[in-house]
């Protein structure tokens, strides 16, 4: 085998039979550049001799798809240590996607994870560790639930121990060094300092300790990274530090050099330059964690321990992750529940609220679902476990949250690749800003009375190579985009995670973005805005006949009680909210597409449509008018007769869901525009809309056609976003911009969309937007400051106001400019966690009494 | 080839071309000093070494990577 030629262990799902075999075999061998397939159907798997530069495996994936089989994808996620920019990410992601077997990586800096999706045989995840140490980092296999929450808190820990040790060090002696250079600038507080302090070489002995100490990191990390090709910020700092430091040693030890001699020692820049850089790390590493207590919150929730009861009774204190399908378990009051269930004996209130966000405590009863990781209130049951570990509706929410936290917007791919060019950017504009000043600026510009900006020393003795020089170092440290890398990332973890806390589930960072653009929303009526259960809404008695509504609505019930006809269902319901005492029927005659004949207490009652009343010779002329005007408004009119004569009419329709009115009315308010899409005739659509307030029907719609419809608006330049139950409606909910499903319950792995809502609430529609809004606001922000302190940054720092204000930045300040930028994202990013959604502020619990008709 | 000689190999081969690149930068930045001005001598062998290093910092990312690409393909 020669060199260019290369085997490969592919393996292929869906294969039955040995006509797969030869389906895939005959498929790859039409690839050009594989020269040898051999397909065992017993391991699943193809074995390949192929030529790299000719055919990929993409296009082996293609061909193996094309054919009706798969390669089946793994995913890992990898905790990964040492980032600290944009460019680090694409460092990190670069080295995994060069791995022959990885699909897709995405490198999530907040979070220091590394999400891989890769063909297992192909590669392994000690292939994926060692590429990403290859180019200067440590990656480990991240574990699942409390041991993962344990390890992040860990690294963290370890993260703030670390470069606070390091800040103590570079803070106490630059403080000293600090005292030390401006010595003959303290005044009377002179006779309190020594003076040998004030020495050049004593102030770089006390340098020293801190370039190489507290400062080293940066220039074993950069050194790292370009021994593998690759440049992270890193290396603007260990070259700022580094050539501050040598020209401050050069000038010490042979001050008639020529770089400015004893004048221009600026120790106290690569000491306070240092110390800044750390400052600024440690700042970071103290905040970046609180992005990220979402997730951290939610992993807290999982009780440790579960009391089962045994089939002798005996109750046994286990581990939660011991409880297996089926356990008996015992919950006290006050007690977590630690996985999830349904309850099987007892009563009791529970708070579901770290889970739903629904403030009030649900009660639960026999029969009745419970949470994992919800909290019992009140009462003591017991209940059997339905599922548990992964598949425990917590486990499912912190993998969503996970993943969408760990997922890449197209806003923040872009700045990442901004933040990734950058530093070769800096760097070609250091040579350029020393070539500048070196050939021309010095001769033209150059004030000996000139100082830095914020310090009294001037540049008298300088000379052309340490004044370029200067300028040159502090454009580096200046213009470093650590705020760029962080400003999407942080953001969107926060987002996703404050959306988690009011049960709104974005599956992705993109679809936080999206949702932010969204102009249209489409509702599906049934089971979205309406419950989707018919219900009595109007009684009307004959008043020409001793009849009331009470009485005809319990003869009414009475006569269906046995039915299990919706409308016969809905009109027993209405009667036992009306609290009326039903009797047996002596008896009961069904008559499909009429309605139903039965005797009542002596008493023969007709309950159905027109047509069975005419059959029957019962004459209504007398209701006719209230009836039509109730089928105008879309409801389904049962006609009543007791004893042959017109007694009465009950209409029954479909009632709009709680919150319905006011999610409506709060989505005007954000501009967006609100359409119904049903399958109900125009007349009955059109009344639904109006009472819920939407702005545009699309009536008489198919299910199937809902996708079209979706696309059709999109054709008019629209981004638009479908609300439906996620499971009907799955073709339009994946058409839209934005699907949501909503009142999906807890068993989110299960949905479409890319929002899950897991009340029934519609007015978490308005919560998600609110969210995605304030997110991407909060994005831009952050982008803001990041790009204006670069961009004012980079101009000053290179000298473009000297020879107008004879002022220079020293290195340190730009070092102080750069950490204030870091940190100013950080804590703007935090100000979302006091978001709160309109809805939420307000918490009116009021139902809407309003009736629209049963069907879709 | 396993990785840690395609890795060796990369690394001969990229400090083949960025050190002559650098090494041309400074000396060009040399030649331009020498022939400009009256610049002292230690300006002139600093601002060689500063313009060295740097063309050094961003032709060696550069080019390793061209590098390593170009040896993947082969």
């Amino acid at each position: 085998m020669t060199d260019t030629v290369q085997s490969i262990n592919l393996p292929i799902s869906g294969m039955s039979c040995a006509s797969c075999v030869s389906h895939v075999e005959g498929a790859l061998k039409e690839v050009p550049g594989i020269s040898q397939v051999v397909v065992n159907l017993g391991t699943n798997k193809a074995s390949l001799v192929y030529d790299p530069q000719r055919a990929g495996l993409a296009d082996m994936k293609r061909a193996v798809e094309d054919v009706g089989y798969d390669i089946p994808t793994s995913e890992i996620t990898l905790d990964v240590r040492g980032m600290t920019c944009a460019s680090c990410v694409a460092h990190v992601e670069g080295a995994l996607k060069e791995l022959s077997g990885v699909q897709e990586a995405v490198v999530n800096l907040g979070l220091a994870t590394a999400r891989v999706v890769y063909i297992p045989g192909v590669v392994t995840s000690s292939a994926m560790k060692r590429a990403v140490r290859d180019v200067g980092y440590e990656a480990a296999e991240r574990s699942a639930g409390t041991d993962a929450l344990d390890r992040e808190r860990q690294v963290r820990e370890d993260e703030i121990k670390h470069q606070g040790r390091n800040l103590l060090i570079a803070g106490t002696i630059g403080m000293i060094v600090m005292i030390g250079t401006f010595y003959d600038m303290l005044g009377p507080l002179k006779s309190l300092v020594p003076e040998f302090l004030s020495y050049k070489w004593v102030i770089g002995l006390l340098t020293t300790p801190i370039v190489f100490g507290p400062g080293r990191q940066f220039f074993s990390n950069s050194w790292r990274g370009l021994k593998h090709g690759v440049t992270d910020m890193n290396l603007l700092y260990a070259t700022g530090i580094g050539a501050a430091y040598g020209i401050a040693v050069i000038n010490t030890i042979f001050p008639k050099a020529g770089f400015g001699g004893e004048g221009a020692t600026f120790f106290e820049s690569a000491a306070l330059l240092t110390t800044f850089i750390i400052l600024g790390r440690w700042l970071e590493a103290l905040t970046r964690g609180r992005t990220s207590e979402a997730i951290r919150k939610l992993m807290k929730l999982q009780p440790k321990i579960a009391r089962v009861v045994r089939s002798d009774g005996r109750e046994e204190e286990i581990p939660a992750e011991e409880v297996e399908i089926g356990d008996l378990i015992q919950v006290r009051p006050g007690e977590g529940i630690p996985v999830d269930g349904m309850v099987a004996d007892g009563y009791s209130a529970v708070d579901e609220s770290m889970l739903t966000g629904e403030s009030l405590p649900v009660e639960k009863k026999i029969g009745d679902t419970v949470i994992g990781g919800t909290l019992n209130k009140t009462g003591a049951f017991k209940f059997n476990a339905t599922r548990v570990g992964k598949d425990t509706a917590l486990a499912q929410i912190i993998k969503l949250v996970e993943d969408a936290q760990a997922s890449k917007a197209p806003i923040q791919k872009l700045a990442d690749w901004v933040a990734g060019h950058f530093i070769l950017g800096v760097h070609m504009l250091a040579v350029a800003v020393f070539i500048f000043w070196f050939f021309f600026g010095y001769q033209m510009f150059f004030n000996p009375a000139s100082s830095f900006i914020l310090s009294p020393y001037k540049l008298g003795e300088i000379g052309v190579f340490g004044f370029s020089l200067l300028l040159s170092v502090t454009v580096l440290v200046i213009s470093c985009p650590c705020a760029v890398g962080l400003a999407t990332p942080s953001a969107m973890m926060a987002g996703t995670g404050k959306a988690a806390e009011y049960g709104v589930l974005f599956k992705g960072a993109e679809a936080i973005e999206n949702a932010s653009h969204l102009q249209t929303i489409v509702f599906d009526k049934t089971g979205t805005l309406t419950r989707g259960e018919p219900s009595v809404t109007d009684v009307i008695s004959n008043d020409l006949l001793d009849s009331s509504q009470s009485l005809i609505l319990r003869l009414a019930a009475s006569a269906e009680k046995n039915s299990e006809h919706p409308l016969g269902e809905a009109i027993v319901h209405g009667a036992q909210k009306w609290g009326l005492i039903l009797e047996d029927s002596e008896t009961f005659n069904s008559i499909p597409g009429h309605g139903v004949v039965a005797n009542v207490a002596g008493q023969t009652v007709l309950l159905g449509n027109r047509k069975l009343m005419q059959e029957n010779e019962v004459d209504f002329t007398a209701l006719m008018n209230q009836a039509e005007t109730l089928e105008a408004n879309g409801k389904t009119v049962m006609f009543v007769a007791v004893d042959g004569k017109p007694s009465g009419l009950i209409a029954v329709a479909d009632t709009l869901k709680e919150y319905s009115v006011e999610a409506i009315q709060r989505l005007h308010k954000m501009g967006i525009e609100t359409v119904m899409i049903t399958g109900d005739n125009q007349r009955t659509a059109q009344a639904i809309a109006h009472q819920v307030g939407i702005d545009r029907v699309l009536a008489e719609v198919l299910p199937q056609d809902k996708a079209e419809e979706v696309k059709k608006l999109q054709a008019l330049g629209k981004k638009v976003g479908m609300v439906g139950d996620g499971v009907n409606d799955a073709p339009a909910l994946a058409q839209a911009e934005i699907g949501m499903a909503i009142g999906s319950g807890t068993d989110v792995a299960k949905e479409t969309g890319d929002v899950i809502l897991i009340k029934d609430d519609i007015r978490d529609v308005v919560t998600a937007l609110e969210v995605a809004r304030a997110t991407m606001r909060k994005v831009k922000q952050n982008l803001f400051w990041a790009f204006i302190y670069n961009s004012l940054g980079i101009p000053v720092g290179a000298g473009l106001l000297y020879p107008f204000v004879s002022v220079i930045i020293s290195p340190e300040i730009a070092g102080l400019f750069m950490a204030i930028s870091s940190i100013t994202v950080t804590l703007n990013t935090l100000l979302l966690k006091g978001f709160k959604p309109t809805i939420r502020l307000k918490e009116q619990h009021h139902l809407i009494p309003v009736s629209v008709p049963a069907g879709d | 080839m396993d990785k840690d000689q395609m890795e060796m190999h990369v690394s001969r081969q990229s400090v083949m071309i960025y050190m002559p690149v650098s090494m041309g930068a400074a000396l060009a930045f040399l030649l331009a000093a020498s022939l400009s001005g009256s610049y002292p001598l230690v300006a002139k062998i600093g601002g060689t070494v500063w313009v060295g290093l740097l063309s050094l910092i961003v032709s060696m990312p550069v080019i390793t990577s061209r590098v390593k690409r170009h040896v993947k393909l082969q």
